[in-house]
């Protein structure tokens, strides 16, 4: 039951981040060039993402589980940390912080700067729009197969990540500007803790080993890992300062 | 070819290369030890915030 909770969470959590980044740029690009096209980039690149993920998460699932737990857990836990270790940088004030105001006004400056489109469709903004929308899904894709397959449920892991483009796109369509009051940053933080926790869990399961206390491990994980990432924060801050 | 396996790693590994060696070196020692039937289960929670305090580190010195 932890599990399953902790696994709608992170899914959730690490759709909604990749979405909102998304979603900057193609308003963007809707706002200032209209929405014909960049609404045709993001419908084609979210075909092509559900074909991928129709393809590859039925593959998955036929192969053993250990084996999988010690492979995916392994990229999910080098994956995880990628994201925690520029959370943490980010944190201590090594590393600026995202800010999509700043990326939907530069994004806005590049949209007008790209000339007016030519024909019927817009080459640019459906191309750019495919492009981000195709980018940002295939995290998406990654981090749902991931998580799903390996906690035995990739409904479940999908159900995160629809929850997640609800919530960001009825946003997104209410407000019609950049999502910057999201704390995109510490979503940032929370989904690098939680794919390194679940990382780990599965890399030493897939490898053999046995955790004491079973599932609830997995909860202990995301507590500890929390509880250093926030260490880290304040070491980096102190030694940068 | 070249570019798309390119792509795949930075996708997974990212910028650090080190910690990305030192977590795969640590599972696969796992994976070993646990034949032998010693309890290693703690090896990994202790090797992975050792190597993120060591990159932070890295990063922020740079």
């Amino acid at each position: 039951m932890t599990g399953d909770v902790l696994l709608v969470l992170g899914s959730a959590l690490a759709s909604g981040v990749e979405m909102v980044e998304a979603a900057t740029i193609v308003l963007a690009l809707g706002m200032s060039r209209g929405w014909r096209a960049p609404l045709l980039g993001s419908g084609a690149a979210l075909g092509v993402l559900a074909v991928a993920t129709v393809a590859v998460g039925p593959a998955l699932e036929q192969i053993p589980i250990d084996a999988l737990r010690l492979v995916v857990g392994t990229l999910v836990l080098l994956f995880g940390l990628q994201w925690l270790r520029k959370a943490i940088l980010r944190e201590a004030g090594v590393l600026s912080k995202h800010d999509e105001e700043a990326a939907f006004a530069h994004e806005v400056a590049r949209a007008r700067e790209a000339g007016r489109a030519r024909g019927s469709l817009d080459r640019y903004a459906w191309t750019l729009s495919f492009k981000t929308v195709l980018l940002e899904g295939l995290e998406v894709v990654f981090i749902v197969l991931t998580l799903g397959v390996n906690q035995g449920s990739i409904p479940l892991a999908a159900a995160g990540a629809v929850i997640a483009a609800v919530v960001v796109g009825a946003a997104a369509v209410l407000v019609r500007r950049p999502l910057s009051r999201v704390p995109e940053n510490a979503l940032k933080f929370g989904v690098g803790v939680m794919l390194t926790a679940f990382g780990t869990f599965w890399a030493v399961e897939g490898a053999g080993a046995e955790w004491p206390g079973g599932d609830a491990m997995l909860l202990a994980l995301v507590a500890i890992t929390a509880w250093w990432s926030l260490l880290f924060v304040r070491v980096v801050r102190v030694r940068t300062a | 070819m070249r570019r798309a396996l390119s792509g795949v790693v930075d996708f997974v590994v990212g910028d650090d290369v080190w910690t990305a060696v030192l977590v795969v070196v640590t599972v696969a020692a796992t994976a070993l030890v646990v034949q032998t039937g010693f309890y290693v289960w703690w090896l990994l929670p202790v090797v992975v915030p050792l190597a993120v305090l060591s990159s932070v580190k890295r990063a922020a010195r740079a």
